[in-house]
């Protein structure tokens, strides 16, 4: 019995079709593993953070996760010693007043910018914005970290912090 | 046009800052597409453009079932496309991998069906049966 040629594509095009949209669903919200849904909390990578001996803090900060049509509200920034001391942090009036000569975006669109109550970091944005603490750092390892509005400092497994070293 | 600042490259309601936002979660080809469209600002106003303009005129073919197959494989494209970019948006408002897995599954059924009843094609495929010839090449758009 064989099979007409009209048939065979479409069970042919059944399975590519069916193949992509599992494929999706599984790619974009490991929804056979486990069923995650990105666009809920804020997420912030730091990778590239870098720390100086004169105190200033170039903070690398990029939105990898959350609504796509608000916020993330950075309102603490913190730099601990490995051992968890908080050695300087800045609190959301002075993330709120950075001047935007400070904050340098990868993208021209969508910028981050202080709104005078937190630090506003749009989803897919990447931004350096210089710190300065109003002391030397010793040299050695600290970490920083930062906080969201929400009060959180980590979201889908990922903790909004990052070990830096200060060369001497 | 409803909202003009749409269009308007220095206002915060620019269509081209919304494909910032699918940056994170696009795939690799996808992401760096957007990332070179999105650092060079006139190629980015003429993207968008372009883009409408596709999504326009091939939106109409398919309404009036004019070269169906043509229109359905360059909007399966289009959907396909959005679903490599953006359709880890899916969950929250049920679009871009909506868009991606419905939209592209249909576009595709009519590339391969191509149309026949109260379309172009079928008043087209009567008077020229066969498709259009170029030289040697046989295009059978209906």
């Amino acid at each position: 019995m064989a099979m007409d040629r009209a048939s065979l594509v479409a069970v042919l095009m059944t399975l590519i079709v069916t193949g992509i949209t599992l494929g999706l669903y599984q790619l974009n919200f490991q929804g056979f593993t486990h069923l995650t849904n990105y666009s809920k909390v804020p997420e912030y990578d730091l990778t590239g953070t870098r720390l100086y001996e004169n105190g200033t803090l170039l903070l690398q900060v990029a939105r990898v996760a959350g609504p796509d049509t608000y916020g993330g509200f950075i309102v603490e920034v913190q730099l601990l010693y490995p051992n968890g001391t908080t050695l300087y942090s800045w609190n959301s009036r002075l993330l709120g007043d950075i001047p935007s000569a400070d904050i340098k975006n990868a993208i021209p669109l969508h910028p981050t910018k202080s709104d005078g109550y937190a630090l506003v970091v749009p989803l897919g944005q990447n931004s350096t914005v210089v710190l300065q603490v109003p002391f030397h750092v010793s040299p050695g390892l600290y970490v920083v970290r930062v906080f969201d509005v929400d009060g959180q400092q980590s979201a889908y497994g990922r903790a909004f912090q990052v070990e830096v070293e200060v060369r001497s | 046009m409803n909202v003009p600042s749409k269009l308007i490259p220095s206002s915060p309601e620019y269509v081209g800052g919304k494909l910032v936002t699918f940056l994170p979660h696009a795939w690799t080809p996808m992401r760096g597409l957007l990332e070179y469209v999105l650092l060079r600002p006139v190629l980015l106003y003429d993207f968008i453009i372009a883009f409408t303009v596709v999504e326009a005129v091939f939106g109409l073919f398919m309404i009036l079932g004019f070269a169906t197959r043509l229109s359905g494989s360059v909007l399966a494209l289009l959907s396909w496309g959005i679903g490599a970019a953006a359709g880890w948006l899916g969950s929250t408002c049920v679009d871009e991998w909506q868009i991606a897995v419905m939209e592209g599954s249909a576009a595709a059924m009519f590339a391969l069906t191509g149309s026949r009843w109260f379309s172009l094609d079928q008043l087209l495929s009567s008077k020229f049966s066969g498709g259009i010839r170029l030289g040697k090449i046989r295009l059978s758009l209906w």
